[in-house]
């Protein structure tokens, strides 16, 4: 592990996130260029938040919608009525 | 420019319902993970829309309408269902290195080049919900909103009202954990790559 793969596993979830500086950004890009372990390090984790945001879904009852819009149409007839 | 106030002073309900009931699924989801029960989603996103709806005429048109449903969803979650303290205590999560699932993974997997990212594709549904259920609290709420939501550090900071530091040094550690947890269910499922 050289001082470019420390840089970029110290920096890797701020990159992933894009909460990085463009000069900080370039320098990984090009240390990942040369640098295969790091450079499926990166994928593995790239590939993890897909994962994470993808599989982790929940879906919601049925009848979310129409009991939505059934509280916001009360609420609107209650101020409405000055209730 | 005060003609454009006026306009959004008044809710419109046509206009809320069709600019917010879209994001009412992303939500529930959010709920879900964060209550971890379905009742008391439903329950939470419901509020949030009537929060939402009350005070739609202070949503600043042209800022983000998910970023702000969000807010209204977390702040009542804190509010309302929160158990655990506000601050999590240091010694909550112990330290992990970085990139701590990869290199279990990879140490596991031995001569099989490049497998550790295929590998994420053997844990079903229940593995990952179940892991960032398991989260304590201080660390869910950032962990669901940066990798599930999408939301920036700036945003997130905003809607659990902490310092940016703060969301940063919770989602590291975090996010560790929960790879943590996944390196220990894939060893209980068998899944650590190469044949046995």
């Amino acid at each position: 592990m050289n001082s470019g793969c420390r840089h970029a596993i110290e920096h890797i979830y701020f990159y992933l996130d894009e909460e990085i500086s463009l000069v900080r950004a370039s320098r990984i890009r090009l240390h990942l260029r040369h640098c295969p372990h790091c450079t499926d390090a990166f994928a593995f984790e790239r590939r993890l938040k897909v994962v994470l945001s993808e599989r982790s879904r929940a879906e919601p009852p049925p009848e979310l919608f129409a009991t939505l819009r059934a509280l916001i149409q009360e609420e609107r007839t209650r101020g409405e009525s000055g209730m | 420019m005060a003609t454009e106030e006026e306009g959004v002073e008044v809710a419109d309900q046509a206009e809320f319902e069709r600019d917010a009931m879209q994001y009412a699924p992303q939500l529930y989801s959010a709920a879900l993970r964060m209550t971890r029960n379905p009742a008391d989603a439903e329950d939470l996103v419901q509020e949030t829309f009537l929060k939402a709806y009350r005070a739609y005429g202070s949503f600043a048109e042209g800022t983000n309408l998910k970023a702000w449903l969000y807010r209204i969803l977390t702040n009542t979650y804190i509010n309302r269902y929160r158990k655990e303290q506000r601050r999590p205590s240091e010694v909550e999560l112990g330290e992990l290195e970085d990139v701590y699932l990869y290199r279990r993974l990879g140490e596991s997997s031995g001569a099989v080049q490049s497998a550790e990212a295929d590998l994420l594709d053997a844990f079903v549904d229940e593995d990952i919900t179940g892991a960032l259920e398991d989260l304590p609290e201080a660390f869910r709420l950032p962990v669901l909103l940066a990798d599930v939501d999408g939301f920036s550090y700036k945003e997130i900071a905003e809607m659990l009202d902490i310092p940016i530091g703060t969301v940063m040094s919770r989602l590291h550690r975090g996010r560790k954990a929960l790879q943590k947890k996944l390196w220990e269910v894939a060893q209980g499922h068998g899944i650590t790559g190469g044949t046995p």
